[in-house]
């Protein structure tokens, strides 16, 4: 995987031979998408783009964009499978050279990093161009508890966050990716996320991250429930690396680190959430919740949680080996289907929200948040010995 | 002159092989539904053919039996329900016979409520000879820094007698009283049961509750010098009249407190080595060796004529009184998902289901149970890998009868299975019909088969039973590897090296073994030659679970590698 600079001069792409650069757009408010196209027409103000939407656009209101009609999308907060499929489909009826897929919100990101994402996927051998956002403190932290950390640990990807809306593929990428979507439409889960980076290292394809500055709103779903969101997105992610199981587990060599990214001032100072609600989960969930979770840790882990369930606020620190392999074993527990898979799932957020609860902590006594999760995903790193181990010898009778 | 015993050997019990079993357990001659001594007779051989040097017998004595055996009312008769003191003596003669020493229990701590003593002392006079026979008070507030014990079911260790108008003593049931050993007539009392046994041949005592003897308001009333002046006389007793014997001490205590029950060779010659066992287990299940290299390094030295008991599993629980909380936690939640499986402050299953029913781990923990410093203790059954049932009371489930063939009530009695006085196991996993010695003898493979093997190899080494130990610090923490070495007196070592695998996985390892440089290792079970030790690292690779034990031999033309 390449990672480049922050795109800081929009510069004109070396456009592959044979077509335009294809923009798909997801299902978007009008305000959402009068801000999209704006931004375009300043990103592309020479090249004829091809931009497609499952809203109605009407074909003249910004000239330098062409517009074709895209297949209706249901409004969704991440990519799905369906997503992928017509991006594909799209690219291969109008013989696109690339494809650029802009979430709800990236019409407030800089035209720069949206001409950056597109210039590397015309640009050959990248494949997929994926944003690196700057994010405020304690956003986005599924991702960096578990999205992150798990898919750097196991697929050896620096990518910040395998989960975003925004990127750029390259046809073959495209195929690729259209080819997952028809799995998981055959098995009636269109709408499920697909895992682009996943796919990309399995296939041997070129990554490349591009920062891409601060993004004020992130997309989010419907109705913002941590018990939908998680299990949704960690069970998704849970089949695919069960999926992909013969790819990870060998050895893979982990591409040198980025710096790490500033937090925005004005963010950082914000006051540090209230965690006692959370604790008071964790702690419940230790009563209520012990007898699913022995039935998925190890006695070593559920001695770790007894002393965090009768640790105190002000000093309550998960330790980040200890998260690392209560993930991976959430993670063997739903490849084993030890219980239901709904149960276990959300048999996990009580224990996320134990880690958001330190992870604030941690952050609170003025560690850099980035910091930190860069040592989350270190730990998983390290760990990643154990879940190989266990998921080849799943054998209850383990530390 | 002195009465001898069985073994002509006064230190016999360093290379024995001691078999726990409880008569009633063991096998039924009258098909009443419990286990008698004819019935224990009959089975002798088949205790001779698994290698055994010592049959241990848990109480069979006159008894309510309202804590198995343990609260006695009779020190100097048998339990109606195991025969008659004539069908003893025939076990002791039959076991004599077979080279195999009998020890019996010495329960002196305390006494059942049923027992005359206690029933005289209640009606006699306060001060009174006879009500000091037990140790009474009229106020529980005494001795308030005495534990409690048995935490499930006594909340004090004092309890009211109404007919004495005061509280008697009691550290373990509130119907098995302590007897007073203030008093001298109760050591003289303890003394004529202890010589009508010895007198009939009996080669050993197991002295149960040892550190509770004396009380001392203001300490924890246990391990107190008194004590262990009552212990010494005890001793003194038998050397003074005995040949050959034995005291082992039942003393639930860490390793530096245990010590002072050796005094210098004087008090008990063996002691249960308590703190081990559970470590063993932790050992295992953390893949780690350093519980087990923590408490034996914490294991201080014992006189020349003293031996440690080690044992893996036994009637009781396994008891987490001798480590620390975190310990306790982590064992409860390693060895007990199911808070039945709990009892006191321990654990109550059997070796088998405490590792899974994982033939490789029941071999590894044998194999350390043979090779480590001390006398092993096997409990009936496990030799065949019995299971359990939590279900039964108190300790109940570990005390099922023998599983001796699949034919009606495992081979063990031929009465109407509710007869039984503990129903048989009868899980689709350690039931009777897949787990007993028939079908075991009958496969080569069995678990039977190979415990038998390896005792008979133990037998041929006497450093696994007199020899030192010292740990080797190799950098893989998931081997345990040690060496033993006797030194035959002659000049020569008989040096064996012992390397195990804790883990799931297979582990390379690599050994400092420069000190024994053109050693030549041979594995002892197949009698394999192994490559020549030189001063550089020697290197091994173990399968999961399993463990190499290698003769170091003087060099010799052997084969090339």
């Amino acid at each position: 995987m390449a990672t480049t600079d922050p795109a800081s001069e929009i510069t004109a792409a070396s456009v592959r031979p044979g077509g335009e650069l294809l923009v798909l757009l997801a299902a978007m408010t009008p305000e959402q998408l009068e801000r999209a196209l704006a931004n375009l027409t300043t990103s592309f103000p020479a090249e004829g783009v091809l931009v497609a939407s499952p809203s109605a656009l009407p074909a003249d209101s910004h000239p330098p964009l062409r517009i074709v009609a895209a297949p209706a999308a249901n409004a969704s907060w991440t990519l799905t499978a369906a997503d992928f499929a017509s991006a594909h489909q799209l690219a291969d009826k109008n013989k696109a050279a690339a494809i650029l897929m802009l979430g709800p919100e990236s019409g407030g990101l800089a035209p720069s990093a949206i001409r950056a994402l597109a210039n590397a996927v015309l640009t050959a051998p990248t494949d997929l161009a994926v944003p690196c956002y700057e994010l405020p403190p304690h956003a986005g932290l599924v991702n960096s508890a578990i999205l992150y950390p798990l898919t750097r640990a196991l697929f050896a990807s620096r990518v910040r966050f395998p989960l975003a809306v925004d990127l750029g593929l390259s046809l073959r990428m495209a195929e690729r990716l259209s080819g997952a979507a028809h799995r998981l439409t055959m098995l009636n889960q269109g709408e499920a996320p697909l895992w682009p980076i996943n796919e990309a290292t399995v296939a041997g394809f070129t990554i490349d991250q591009l920062d891409v500055g601060l993004l004020r709103a992130q997309p989010q779903p419907a109705g913002p429930d941590l018990s939908t969101i998680l299990p949704l997105v960690a069970g998704s992610l849970f089949s695919d690396i069960d999926a992909k199981a013969a790819f990870w587990q060998r050895f893979r060599v982990l591409p040198p680190a980025r710096n790490l990214l500033s937090i925005p001032e004005a963010a950082s100072t914000d006051a540090a959430p209230d965690i006692a609600p959370m604790l008071q989960t964790f702690r419940l969930a230790y009563s209520n919740l012990y007898e699913i979770w022995s039935l998925v840790l190890p006695p070593t882990s559920l001695l770790g949680l007894k002393r965090l369930s009768t640790t105190g606020a002000a000093d309550f620190l998960m330790p980040e080996p200890l998260w690392a392999r209560i993930v991976f074993d959430f993670l063997l527990a739903h490849r084993l289907r030890i219980i239901n898979r709904g149960h276990l799932l959300g048999a996990l957020i009580p224990l996320y929200l134990a880690w958001v609860a330190s992870h604030i902590n941690i952050t609170a006594s003025g560690i850099d948040p980035e910091s930190h999760i860069e040592a989350v995903a270190a730990a998983f790193e390290a760990e990643k010995t154990y879940i190989v181990s266990r998921w080849r010898w799943p054998d209850r009778f383990n530390p | 002159m002195k009465k001898l015993a069985s073994a002509t050997d006064p230190l016999w019990y360093k290379d024995a092989i001691i078999y726990e079993l409880h008569v009633r357990a063991f096998a039924d001659s009258n098909g009443d539904g419990i286990g008698d001594f004819p019935g224990l007779l009959s089975r002798l051989d088949y205790l001779q053919d698994l290698g055994v040097t010592c049959i241990w017998l848990l109480p069979f004595f006159p008894s309510p039996q309202r804590d198995d055996g343990y609260d006695i009312a009779n020190y100097v008769d048998v339990n109606p329900s195991y025969g008659t003191l004539d069908d003893f003596k025939r076990v002791l003669a039959a076991a004599h016979e077979r080279n195999m020493q009998v020890m019996i229990e010495l329960v002196i701590n305390h006494t059942s409520d049923q027992h005359p003593w206690f029933k005289a002392a209640r009606l006699a006079p306060a001060g009174s000879p006879t009500r000091q026979m037990y140790v009474w008070s009229t106020t529980n507030q005494l001795f308030e820094g005495a534990r409690i014990i048995f935490t499930d079911t006594e909340k004090s260790n004092w309890t009211w007698d109404e007919t004495a108008k005061a509280y008697y003593w009691h550290r373990f049931f509130s119907h098995q009283p302590d007897l007073n050993f203030d008093n001298p007539a109760v050591i003289e009392e303890v003394l004529k049961a202890m010589r009508f046994w010895l007198d009939m041949g009996v080669d050993a005592l197991r002295m149960d509750a040892i550190p509770y003897l004396v009380e001392r308001d203001g300490t924890s009333c246990e391990n107190l010098p008194e004590t262990h002046a009552v212990i010494k006389t005890i001793r003194t007793a038998i050397d003074a009249e005995y040949a050959n014997r034995l005291i082992l001490a039942e003393a639930n205590q860490w390793p530096a407190d245990v010590r002072p029950y050796f005094g210098n060779g004087d008090e008990c010659h063996m002691a249960f080595h308590f703190p081990l066992m559970p470590r063993i287990y932790m050992a295992l299940r953390q893949e780690d060796r350093l519980p087990i290299t923590d408490i034996m390094a914490q294991t201080p030295a014992i006189p020349d004529n003293c031996q440690w008991g080690l044992f893996l599993r036994n009637h009781d629980e396994l008891t987490l009184e001798m480590v620390t909380d975190d310990e306790r936690d982590y064992m409860y939640i390693a060895y007990s998902a199911d808070p039945r499986m709990r009892v006191n402050v321990g654990i109550r299953r059997r070796l088998a289901p405490l590792v899974d029913n994982n033939r490789r781990r029941i071999e590894l923990l044998n194999s350390l149970l043979l090779s480590f410093p001390g006398t092993p203790i096997l409990y009936y059954g496990d030799e065949i890998g019995m299971g359990d049932n939590i279900y039964l009371g108190d300790r109940n489930g570990v005390r099922t009868p023998m599983q001796w063939s699949s034919d009606r009530n495992a081979g063990f009695s031929r009465c109407d299975p509710a007869r039984l006085y503990l129903p048989i196991v009868m899980d689709p996993i350690y039931g009777y019909q897949t787990i007993n010695v028939e079908a075991q003898l009958s496969d080569q493979s069995s678990l039977l088969h190979w415990t038998r093997n390896m005792i008979a190899l133990r037998k041929l080494f006497r450093v696994f039973g007199r020899g030192s130990l010292s740990f080797l610090n190799p950098a893989n923490q998931k081997i345990l590897a040690y060496l033993r070495d006797l030194d035959r007196g002659d000049g020569t070592h008989e040096t064996v090296l012992c390397v195990a695998n804790l883990s799931r996985f297979a582990q390379p390892v690599s050994l400092d073994l420069s000190s024994h440089t053109g050693a030549a290792p041979v594995e002892m079970l197949g009698y394999v030659p192994f490559p020549a030790i030189t001063e550089a690292p020697y290197v091994l690779t173990l399968a999961p679970y399993s463990f190499l034990w290698l003769e170091l031999q003087p060099a010799h033309a052997g084969p090339e590698f």
